[in-house]
């Protein structure tokens, strides 16, 4: 089975088609800095800045009964006067509203026990053994976000390091271009995410960076050892070489992308919610990996 | 031949290691998966860095404290040099715990300054008030009740800080309740004077109940030389109208006199009785903590993470449908692309999968809702090795070689470019272990094992069973190797 990529023809395009994601996610990540509520460039979840979050189902007989999030809202703050806390509370019904889910900023183990057991005598009775519960103080939170940005930082200098030591540095700039691009890029369509429907990144999100960063160097890394092996025994010119030592390629790297892709969408389709947008990155990030290096580097690798 | 038949018998060997392992040792489940609560603790100091000394001896007083507290199995545990995790397993509350583990618990006893009484009188009175209007507090906000109750509070409130010529700036009423106890509180332990008795001369704690009432109080057995300094401390004051004040964190809890009768000698016997007017619970909750001891550096509850039983086996539930699930594509994908040689790689999918478990359970790997992540990830990670060793051996085989020539070669080529690839992803895995909290670093461990096991099962085990499957003649047709169509070319 023969593959045929014109690498060389639809270089301007592969390069073009790079440079609008990045402007793209770029566009994001400034719209999210300067006009968002947030003021962030993505939209920090509660890992990161502290807060409560609760989700708990209702015991309901056959339906639950469908309530209006804001009366219920309004009964909470009644209930729990002159608490400061109430005042910036969110509350959705999911699950044909049998579960709901809140978030608060941060309370103490107490105060959210109450809004509990406040929350039982207006919408319950409530499934206890359904409870999850998160209550992160802020300044743990702060140290959280340390910490990720470190082992990012950490990390990505070790590869750096790694890829300078066994390739050539002309090698190196390109393959070190394509993981940034790929971080840059998942980044950016989550600090859009972050915009448009309000997801919020956690510590999982940078555990997800970090994963795509080791698997996509991977790939590159395979893509470029070939052309270094066909450029030794070089029958035609360097460019054709290129070409011809991606489409070698191109089956074994789609392959194992979509053999890591499988996994993944099963985790999206049935595991738990915890690690929805985790493995939603992951994929992401394993799609643009394997397209920055299958089309991406080895076109940066093009000579004019 | 013999060579390989050692191999297969040491991967038929292991398997059964394995099951034997998992039957014996079963896997631990993380909170997320089984149902609990999860507290993290964190040291507060001002300056500087926590040393060892200081943490050690911090965590000697919550593990008394845990002990003493009797919940069951809970497991607690460093993190990062300043923070602990205090896992409670099952339906137990995490509210009491916190109480218990939040407070410093420096117990001091205090013997009044000379004319003071009718000062400390008027305090204790305002004490007393501001203690009533919190609890009038309390009900009104639990009872829906009309504004107006709030506003007596209010104007009681407002009465109270005249008379101490102190005003709190919060705006909030339970935070101004709570900032004039305190002040009051203050005031009061300002009007005695420090003994060097303290929590330390403690060497045991009880509470009873009162025998007139259905108040619980706290008995205190010094040791030897805190019995001492107790006769002399109420030798001191009995007969006068200084009063003896036991305080706790900076309140004082119990204020009493000495009778006269203990004039020569003060209170002897080495023992002493709180009662403050205890519930039963606060009772329990003051003995354990003194029972521990005072916490050398004060701690603050940063995270707490709580998850219902059934929510946790739902979450198994669910992993386990993501796992099977995934192993099931991903296998019909390498049998539909790479027909006998697919089916090589499920095999050692299955063997792999088994020899993660069994690792596991034998570290032990706590499983967490992130760590089951990583499996599954792994498992994609795995077959990656077989493809580029299974498009090697093709390659080999279209240029005319014949199988086993195609199979070594195939193995020997690809080996070094595995090994390099999983490098990148083992680094990510050693940073994230290093320096990530407690939830990530699962995923780190079991995906950073993930790609070390996979490079033994997809090198060898592949390898072994191959080899296996082209000793019988009917399996070593070429085109059960490649897909029919290509073949023909």
């Amino acid at each position: 089975m023969k593959y045929n990529l014109e690498l060389i023809k639809n270089k301007k395009k592969i390069i073009g088609f790079s440079t609008i994601l990045i402007f793209f996610s770029l566009l994001g990540i400034l719209y999210s800095t300067f006009n968002t509520s947030y003021k962030k460039p993505i939209n920090l979840g509660m890992d990161f800045v502290g807060g409560n979050e609760l989700r708990i189902e209702r015991v309901c007989e056959a339906e639950c009964s469908n309530l209006p999030p804001d009366s219920v809202l309004e009964n909470l703050r009644e209930i729990s006067k002159n608490n400061k806390n109430f005042n910036n509370i969110k509350l959705q019904f999911q699950n044909n509203n049998k579960l709901i889910s809140i978030r608060t900023p941060y309370l103490s183990i107490e105060e959210s026990n109450n809004l509990i057991s406040n929350l039982d005598n207006i919408v319950g009775p409530l499934n206890y053994e359904s409870k999850d519960s998160r209550l992160i103080g802020p300044k743990l939170g702060k140290r959280l976000l340390t910490n990720c940005v470190t082992s990012l930082l950490v990390s990505l200098f070790a590869i750096s390091l790694y890829i300078t030591i066994r390739f050539d540095k002309k090698y190196a700039l390109f393959a070190l271009l394509a993981l940034f691009h790929d971080l840059f890029i998942v980044f950016g369509i989550f600090s859009w995410l972050g915009i448009i429907l309000s997801v919020e990144v956690n510590s999982l999100f940078a555990v997800s960076l970090l994963t795509i960063a080791g698997y996509s160097v991977n790939d590159t890394v395979v893509i470029f050892d070939r052309i270094r092996e066909n450029l030794k025994s070089k029958k035609e010119g360097h460019n054709e070489t290129i070409q011809l030592s991606v489409n070698e390629s191109f089956r074994r790297t789609t392959f194992t992308s979509i053999t890591t892709l499988i996994p993944l969408l099963s985790l999206i389709l049935f595991g738990s919610y915890t690690l929805f947008w985790f493995s939603l990155a992951l994929s992401l990030g394993i799609i643009v990996g394997s397209y920055s290096s299958i089309l991406l580097a080895p076109s940066l690798l093009l000579k004019d | 031949m013999k060579r390989r038949q050692g191999w297969l018998f040491f991967i038929i060997f292991l398997l059964t290691l394995s099951v034997y392992l998992l039957i014996n040792y079963p896997l631990q489940l993380g909170l997320d998966l089984q149902g609990g609560s999860q507290l993290t603790l964190q040291i507060i100091k001002e300056e500087g860095k926590v040393t060892r000394d200081e943490l050690e001896a911090v965590n000697s007083v919550i593990d008394k404290r845990v002990n003493n507290l009797g919940v069951s199995e809970s497991n607690l545990q460093t993190l990062g040099g300043d923070q602990f995790i205090l896992e409670l397993p099952g339906e137990q509350n995490p509210l009491v715990a916190s109480r218990v583990l939040g407070k410093t618990a420096l117990l001091e006893f205090r013997t009044q300054k000379e004319g003071t009484s009718t000062n400390l009188k008027t305090l204790q009175l305002q004490r007393l008030s501001i203690k009533e209007l919190i609890e009038q507090y309390s009900f009104a906000e639990k009872s829906q009740n009309d504004d107006n109750f709030l506003k007596v509070i209010q104007d009681d409130l407002k009465d109270i800080e005249q008379e101490l010529n102190y005003s709190s700036t919060n705006n909030d009423l339970y935070g101004k309740l709570i900032e004039i106890k305190k002040y009051v509180d203050k005031e009061i332990t300002n009007l005695f004077i420090k003994t060097d008795l303290s929590g330390k001369d403690l060497i045991n704690a009880g509470r009873r109940q009162e025998q007139t009432n259905s108040n619980w109080e706290v008995l205190l057995t010094f040791s030897n030389s805190g019995g001492e300094k107790f006769a002399e401390i109420t030798k001191s004051i009995a007969g006068t109208n200084q009063l003896l004040a036991i305080i706790l964190d900076g309140e004082s809890i119990s204020e009493a006199s000495v009778g006269n009768q203990f004039a020569s000698t003060g209170i002897t016997g080495g023992s002493a009785t709180i009662s403050g007017k205890f519930s039963a619970e606060n009772a329990r909750e003051l003995e354990v903590q003194l029972k521990g001891g005072s916490l050398p550096l004060p701690i603050e509850i940063v995270e707490t993470n709580t998850i219902g039983a059934l929510l946790g086996s739902k979450n198994i539930l669910k992993s386990l449908y993501a796992a099977i699930s995934g192993l099931i594509f991903v296998g019909i994908f390498m049998i539909f692309n790479y027909r006998i040689l697919g089916f090589v790689s499920v095999i050692s999918l299955i063997l792999y999968g088994f020899f993660n478990l069994a690792i596991y359970s034998l570290i032990p790997v706590t499983l967490t809702l992130p760590g089951i992540s990583g499996l599954i990830l792994s498992i994609g990670m795995a077959v990656d090795a077989n493809i580029l060793i299974f498009e090697r051996i093709r390659e080999e085989l279209y240029d005319g070689n014949t199988l086993t020539r195609s199979i070594e070669s195939g193995f020997q080529r690809a080996n070094s470019s595995i090994v390099d690839g999983h490098i990148t992803t083992l680094l990510s895995c050693i940073v994230l272990f290093l320096l990530g909290t407690n939830f990530v670093k699962g995923f780190a461990a079991t995906l950073g094992i993930g790609v070390l096991i996979s490079l033994f099962t997809s090198l060898n085990c592949s390898k072994t069973i191959l080899r296996f499957f082209t000793t019988y003649q009917s399996l070593r047709l070429k085109n059960l190797y490649l897909p029919r169509n290509n073949f023909s070319n």
